[in-house]
């Protein structure tokens, strides 16, 4: 049995307290830390083979070492806690349970690249997590974690907590940049990126709350100790959330490279009613659905890729067979008809009017060629977007199309569902 | 360190020594096969405009910040998977793009598709259509046919009136943002943005709320589509009905390009055409709205003579015989013409003053007090030395703005300095008492004591000497002055803006003079230095240059003897001594700073002819009144602040029995000239600096007026000459009115100018700007407010020595304690009123009524 | 055979007989315009009508696509913003946009109908007045008024009819009135 290590402290009591922290080696890391380098910090990450938890997947000491080192430029770092992928719900955990764990990872993170304030930008619906965040901020404050020269370092840090307003694309790293500045949350152009021309046009890291988390436990333990967890491209644990049509839907810190079967019939008990599985998300909804026969793929960002899907979030989906796939379409295009910003005209109106094409089908009033006007529409969209919302939309619609043709093709034709 | 990155430019570089340098790289790329070197940098859209390829776009405009979002312009880059947006992609070196090829062409039109999917075909209703970008390209390169089946987005049934001059539909909106970046970068008023998001995106005004915002009508210039529209145009015709003529605008001395459409003889609309002119598609609110009082019913449309003590309607022959035998039979006579007037006009009224009529009391505008002043304007702005382009001073490393309220008198030339203004690296220095719009782009705004700029000036002058600063009575810190003597120091060039302030108040002078002093002690210390002059009157420059002056003749050539300035003009008929004035197109007795005295002094002249298109107040006291024509009717050419020579087009012929000026005066004179044409040769000859400038080629960018070379014939001006070797002892300000009796009583200091919506009192005659402001108003800084008890909106009085007003008050945060503004511009309240001659800048008080 | 023919007049009589039926059968003579007036079929192009909705609000916008397309250039349109739109009257047109003058210079204009085809909305269609003829100039040019007035023959009318009419003439100039209950086929 693996045992965690993100989410080793979110079963004791209080354990969001820095006394209960600090009782577990809370803030060792961070002590060793400010006695080495930042250079040695950044090399540590990119020996352990961190890569982003947040979807993409870039390992973070190559993106922490983008950043310039001058150091008349100020930088900042921001911490993705906009958890807005339906099914994803990870980040929440340690945010809510652990937060220590996340400002300690955020505090060596900011020393690595030389940052003197953080923002964590949290989703707007997670108002007791951001309660708790400003709770554990004003414990580090005052046992001088955060602040002026820290730990008697000459190393001062600020972080910030700043709350979103209910927007998924401000998920994405720039439209973050943009909203945290106080304006409307839309992606911007890259180049320039954000380690050049970030937060108030300064050089920023953004990165999501579980890689920050893990970079406690790799400076205690070492680079050695994380790359050996799980395979080699993509080491280190990870959280998977299960949900759907499980016995135990929850969270299960796994090594990477766990395969799906056993995250969902080993630890999650399995489908409900012993049902048979018919499809699951291996990532959140942007992720291509995979089938029964994709079970025994390993969950790591290489293996799932050569897939055709993605490990995003790491947010397992499971859906029996009473689901009915095109329901799960247009659900899906309807979320990202819904959060899509309206910056750019094809995510603008291609998930409006894919949208509308799959409630015709679903509602029973499909034509003929409706599901090639799917096609096309997908092709329209796909590449053409200005950030990655619009290609995450089709590639769930594609997935959809790809394993269950026959379920649209039965809908269209016969005006009623197969389940 | 090394060479670091600076914005999103790979082409600029900072050194060690933090000197910025600018790197030239060539990058050769292939685009549809041909091959073509461009500057490395270079976004893809310029490189295959370059090289004759065409890219349609919806959201690129050049001037604005690059948004990539309507992905009309997506090409293709071999070995990138992707297709990318050539409006934000650079170049690289050995780059080969396709431009035309099939992902290419189906990618534009499945962008069509997505717009046109939501977009209303509402055409046969909408103001844009005929010469909407959506239809056009849609033309060009869009499907024929739709695939979508399900009901478009509809917001409303009915268009929303945002203001009383822009409309918006929402339903026919393609999300292009050029609205919002127009607004936000170069109008600076933040008025637009997006409410909601996906499909239900709009852009709009702050909660879909009525705007208060300048009212320029930029946004329904930049829309592709017909989502902004003008009001005032509604409904009224369609573009290609219109006969459209390029003219110059009248409302400020910027000098605008503006396009008006006529329809059967009457205004329909104004715009502005893309990257046409200074002002490169922007206008204000007049100049875009003001159109409609050339067509007012309030215009004279026949000559009037006095008979029995009332103007009543005579033929032109009686009118122009009468002026004729007046004019040559009185002694002693006067002229003064409005600077609204054209290079022609101008200069055959100094002829016909000078050489028909033997007189040199000759002057134009009303508006400030003596002609020392304005000839120390001419001498500290060089106007002799030919014109400065805009976009050169606008080069420099840090732009010194005093005595204008700029945004407010030349809104355009405030909106290329605001998109200057947003390169980081440039110093701006505003020094104007109230909070003007550009104050949010300044990196210093000093607000300083109305009347004390000279106190100003000496300082900044004494600390880049390393001398003592002192600024007692100007309210302005030391170490501010100190700041902005240090950046200037750092600087290597200085563009120096002087606004008319300096005309209006009774130290202008010394300011001048100051900034001609600073000028030069830049200049000694190797400094770049170009200084502006911001006028407000649109030829108020080339009424100089014409010589419509006392003491110069056309090109600055000195007069043998110096004739009187208005002021001269009026104390002489306030002694009787006048016999004949003849006033073209001012307004003396509700301009000139003192109204009493105008008013007595014109009734003591034996003889006034009043050539207008209104009837003024001044007409109204006239013998002869002669309508003159707009500046829709006539031909001519126009020189901007910056010497920068326009030609005006005729759109109309003139109103009824109305008559073009230039005829008027050739008829009074007896001149033979057929048309402007024939007197520019003329002018040609006499002001060197026109020497060169042919009168039909002149376009719509127009031509700098070279230097008069007045000084190589060593008649300059000896009056300004010797002027400026007085020189003000700079470590010894004079203090600011110390012994001022009404300091308590009046605590205020009034200061007037144009509103941003209206410009002298001829923009008082469009409607629709009178729409936008209906009433006068009194602007006073919030702390007075908070101390006074007053709000937003409140009536007061303002009740000065000469004078008192009943007004409504309007608060500024951030302007200076202890000034009052009251616009020049309105007929009800008289700012004048207000202003006795010879006590300079009047005080008010101001009480709750 | 050829004698016989000639002997009985067979010749002749076969003539007569095809005089004398038509002597019988019905007259073909239109008694055009005093009495009878001939209506033209659906496809005729005659004078032009503007329509109204079943509502009876003006079709035309005003968009002026037909002035544009004429060959003639006939047709004057100027629009304006239809403000009689306060809660109590009814809006006059489909739209907010309306004619403020709509003249067809009848003179000019050649019927060639293609202001039918451009029209969006469906508001000018050509009508099946063809008695143009007027005594001044000033009656040749069709204003919206005129236009607007429902016709005599209505659109859903099918034509190819001979019927009763009256023949009007006053200052305006002549008009045939058709009365459309008595209806016969031409032959």
């Amino acid at each position: 049995m693996f045992e965690p290590i993100l989410l080793k402290n979110i079963n004791t009591a209080d354990s969001h307290r820095i006394d209960v922290y600090l009782k577990n080696e809370g803030y060792k890391a961070l002590s060793s830390a400010l006695k080495m380098q930042p250079d040695t910090i950044i090399q540590t990450l990119k020996d352990s083979g961190l890569r982003g938890r947040g979807g993409a997947g870039f390992s973070t000491g190559l993106k922490w070492s983008f950043i310039t080192k001058d150091p008349t430029i100020a930088k900042y770092l921001c911490c993705n806690a906009d958890e807005g992928e339906p099914g994803t719900f990870k980040d929440r955990a340690i945010i809510e349970k652990d937060p220590h764990e996340l400002i300690e990872g955020m505090i060596i993170a900011c020393y690595a690249i030389g940052a003197a304030a953080a923002y964590i930008y949290i989703r707007g619906e997670f108002a007791f997590g951001a309660n708790r965040l400003e709770e554990a901020l004003s414990e580090a404050y005052q046992k001088g974690f955060l602040g002026k020269n820290i730990l008697g370092s000459d190393f001062n840090c600020d972080i910030y907590v700043h709350r979103g307003a209910g927007a998924y694309i401000c998920g994405e790293e720039t439209a973050l940049l943009e909203s945290i500045e106080g304006r409307r949350g839309q992606p911007r152009i890259k180049p320039p990126f954000p380690a050049q021309v970030g937060l108030f046009g300064k050089p920023t890291v953004i990165n999501n709350v579980e890689t920050l988390a893990c970079v406690p436990h790799i400076i205690n333990k070492g680079a050695k100790w994380f790359a050996s967890i799980g395979p080699e491209k993509s080491p280190g644990p990870k959280i998977f959330g299960v949900s759907g049509h499980v016995k135990k839907p929850g969270l299960y810190e796994l090594p990477m490279g766990t395969t799906a079967r056993e995250v969902i019939y080993t630890h999650a008990g399995g489908i409900r009613d012993n049902r048979k599985l018919k499809a699951f998300i291996p990532g959140g909804v942007s992720a291509p659905m995979l089938i029964e026969k994709d079970l025994d793929t390993p969950m790591d960002f290489d293996s799932l890729a050569a897939k055709g899907t993605m490990l995003g979030s790491a947010a397992v989906m499971v859906m029996d067979d009473t689901t009915c796939i095109v329901k799960v379409a247009m659900r899906t295009m309807e979320f990202f008809r819904h959060e899509s910003c309206g910056k750019c005209t094809p995510c603008r109106e291609g998930t409006d009017w894919t949208y509308k094409a799959l409630r015709r089908i679903e509602s029973r009033q499909g034509k003929n060629g409706d599901i090639e006007l799917l096609d096309r529409l997908c092709g329209n969209i796909f590449g053409r977007t200005f950030c990655p919302l619009g290609d995450g939309a089709v590639m769930a619609l594609r997935g959809a199309l790809k394993n269950f043709r026959d379920e649209f093709e039965f809908h269209v034709k016969n005006k009623r569902c197969m389940v | 360190m090394g060479n670091e990155f600076v914005g999103d430019k790979p082409r600029r570089y900072i050194t060690q020594n933090s000197e910025l340098i600018t790197i030239f790289i060539m990058a050769t790329v292939k685009i549809n096969g041909k091959e073509i070197t461009v500057e490395d940098g270079t976004l893809i859209l310029d490189a295959a405009r370059q090289a004759g390829f065409e890219i349609p776009t919806f959201c690129y405009q050049a001037r604005l910040s690059r948004l990539g979002s309507c992905r009309m312009c997506l090409v293709e880059i071999a070995g990138q998977k992707k297709l990318q947006p050539s409006c934000v992609t650079p170049v690289l070196h050995g780059m080969e793009i396709f431009t035309q090829n099939e992902t290419v062409k189906t990618a534009r039109a499945s962008m069509l598709e997505f717009l046109l999917a939501n977009h209303p075909l509402d055409c046969p209703t909408c103001d844009k259509g005929g010469e909407c970008e959506l239809q056009d390209l849609t033309f060009k390169y869009g499907p024929r046919q739709s695939p979508f089946a399900e009901r478009k987005r509809r917001f409303h049934e009915k268009d929303e009136i945002l203001s009383p001059v822009i409309v918006k539909n929402h339903n026919r909106c393609i999300h292009c943002e050029r609205c919002v970046r127009i607004c936000d970068e170069a109008v600076g008023a933040k008025a637009l943005g997006g409410i909601g998001r996906g499909a239900m995106l709009k852009e709009t005004s702050f909660l879909n709320k009525e705007l208060d915002c300048d009212h320029c009508g930029n946004c329904i210039e930049v829309c592709p589509v017909g989502s902004f529209m003008s009001l005032p145009y509604r409904y009224k015709s369609r573009p290609w009905d219109l006969v459209e003529t390029d003219t110059v605008c009248p409302f400020c001395a910027t000098g605008c390009q503006l396009t008006i459409g006529t329809r059967n003889g009457s205004v329909l609309r104004v715009r502005s055409k893309i990257e046409t002119g200074i002002n490169k598609e922007t206008l204000c609110a007049r100049g875009r709205f003001g159109y409609d009082f050339i067509q007012s019913e309030k215009r004279l449309t026949k000559p009037m003579a006095k008979k029995n003590g009332r103007l009543t309607e005579c033929s032109w022959e009686e009118a122009i015989s009468q002026a004729k035998n007046k004019l040559s039979s009185a002694k002693k006579i006067a002229g003064i013409a409005s600077a609204r007037l054209t290079n022609e006009e101008l200069y055959l009224f100094q002829k016909l003053m000078r050489n028909v009529f033997r007189t040199n009391n000759i002057d134009s505008g009303s508006r400030w007090t003596d002609k020392r002043t304005t000839d120390a304007l001419i001498n500290a702005c060089n106007l002799s030395e030919g014109g400065t382009s805009i976009f050169e001073a606008l080069k420099a490393d840090l732009i010194f703005i005093i005595g204008s309220s700029i945004s407010d008198e030349n809104p355009i030339t405030d909106y290329l300095i605001r998109t200057t203004a947003a390169d980081k690296r440039k110093n701006l220095i505003l020094a104007y008492p109230r909070r003007i719009k550009l104050d949010s782009s300044a990196t210093i705004s000093l607000k300083h004591t109305p009347g004390s700029e000279d106190i100003v000036i000496s300082g900044i002058l004494n600390a880049l000497q390393n001398q003592a600063v002192k600024t007692d009575g100007s309210q302005v810190s030391e170490s501010d002055i100190a700041t902005i003597a240090q950046r200037m120091k750092t600087a290597s060039t200085i563009s120096i803006f002087l606004g008319t302030d300096s005309l209006r108040f009774a130290n202008g002078k010394e300011m001048l003079l100051g900034i001609a002093n600073l000028a030069k002690a830049l200049k000694a210390s190797g400094k770049n230095i170009k200084v502006m002059p911001l006028l407000d009157r649109c030829n108020q420059r080339g009424a100089w240059d014409m010589g419509v002056h006392p003491s110069f003749l056309p090109g600055y050539k000195k007069t043998n003897s110096d004739g009187m300035d208005c002021t001269g003009i009026l104390e002489a008929s306030s002694k009787g001594e006048m016999d004949a004035i003849y006033i073209i197109g001012e307004d003396i007795v509700s301009m000139y700073p003192d109204a009493k005295f105008a008013k007595e002094a014109l009734s003591k002249a034996g003889f006034i002819i009043v050539q207008d298109m209104f009837l003024t107040e001044t007409a109204k006291m006239a013998d002869i009144v002669l309508p003159g024509a707009s500046y829709a009717e006539k031909e001519g050419t126009w020189t901007n602040q910056e010497g920068r020579l326009q030609r005006l087009r005729r759109a109309l012929q003139p109103i009824k029995a109305a008559r073009e000026d230039l005829s008027i005066l050739s008829s009074i004179g007896g001149f033979e000239y057929k048309s402007a044409r024939d007197v520019f040769e003329e002018i040609r000859k006499e002001a060197p600096g026109y020497q060169d400038i042919s009168f039909d080629s002149l376009n719509n960018t127009g031509v700098l007026v070279k230097g008069h070379g007045a000084e190589k014939q060593g008649s300059r001006g000896q009056g300004v000459k010797g002027s400026s070797e007085t020189k003000i002892n700079p470590s010894n300000p004079r203090t600011l009115e110390p012994s001022n009796p009404y300091l308590d009583d009046y605590p205020f200091l009034l200061i007037t100018g144009n509103h941003l919506f209206h410009s002298g009192r001829l923009s008082q005659k469009a409607d629709v700007l009178k729409r936008l402001l209906p009433e006068s108003f009194v602007e006073i800084s919030d702390k007075d407010a908070a101390a006074l008890g007053i709000k937003e909106g409140d009536r007061v009085i303002v009740k000065g020595k000469h004078h008192e007003a009943v007004l409504r008050v309007r608060v500024k945060q951030g302007s200076l304690k202890g000034t009052a503004f009251i616009p020049e511009n309105f007929e009800d309240v008289p700012v004048n009123c207000f202003f006795k001659k010879g006590e300079g800048i009047p005080r008010v008080k101001i009480s709750k009524q | 055979m050829n004698l016989l023919k000639k002997i009985f007049f067979i010749d002749f009589i076969k003539g007569l007989s095809l005089t004398f039926k038509y002597n019988v059968s019905r007259t073909i003579t239109m008694r055009y315009p005093d009495e009878e007036k001939w209506l033209p079929y659906q496809r005729f192009r005659g004078l032009h009508t503007l329509n109204r909705d079943s509502q009876g609000r003006e079709l035309c916008v005003a968009c002026e696509l037909c002035a544009k397309v004429c060959p003639t250039q006939c047709i004057t349109v100027i629009p304006m913003e239809d403000v009689g739109t306060d809660l109590k009257s009814v809006p006059r047109g489909i739209s907010d946009r309306i004619a403020k003058v709509y003249e067809i210079n009848l003179v000019r204009c050649l019927f060639c109908g293609f202001c039918e085809d451009a029209c969006p909305t469906t508001a000018i269609r050509m009508g099946r007045d063809y008695e143009l003829a007027c005594f001044t100039l000033d009656c040749a040019i069709a204003d919206k008024k005129k236009l607007l007035t429902p016709r005599d023959i209505p659109a859903e009318f099918e034509g190819g009819f001979v019927v009763k009419a009256k023949f009007i003439r006053n200052d305006e100039g002549i008009k045939v009135k058709p009365d459309l209950s008595k209806k016969k086929r031409w032959w």
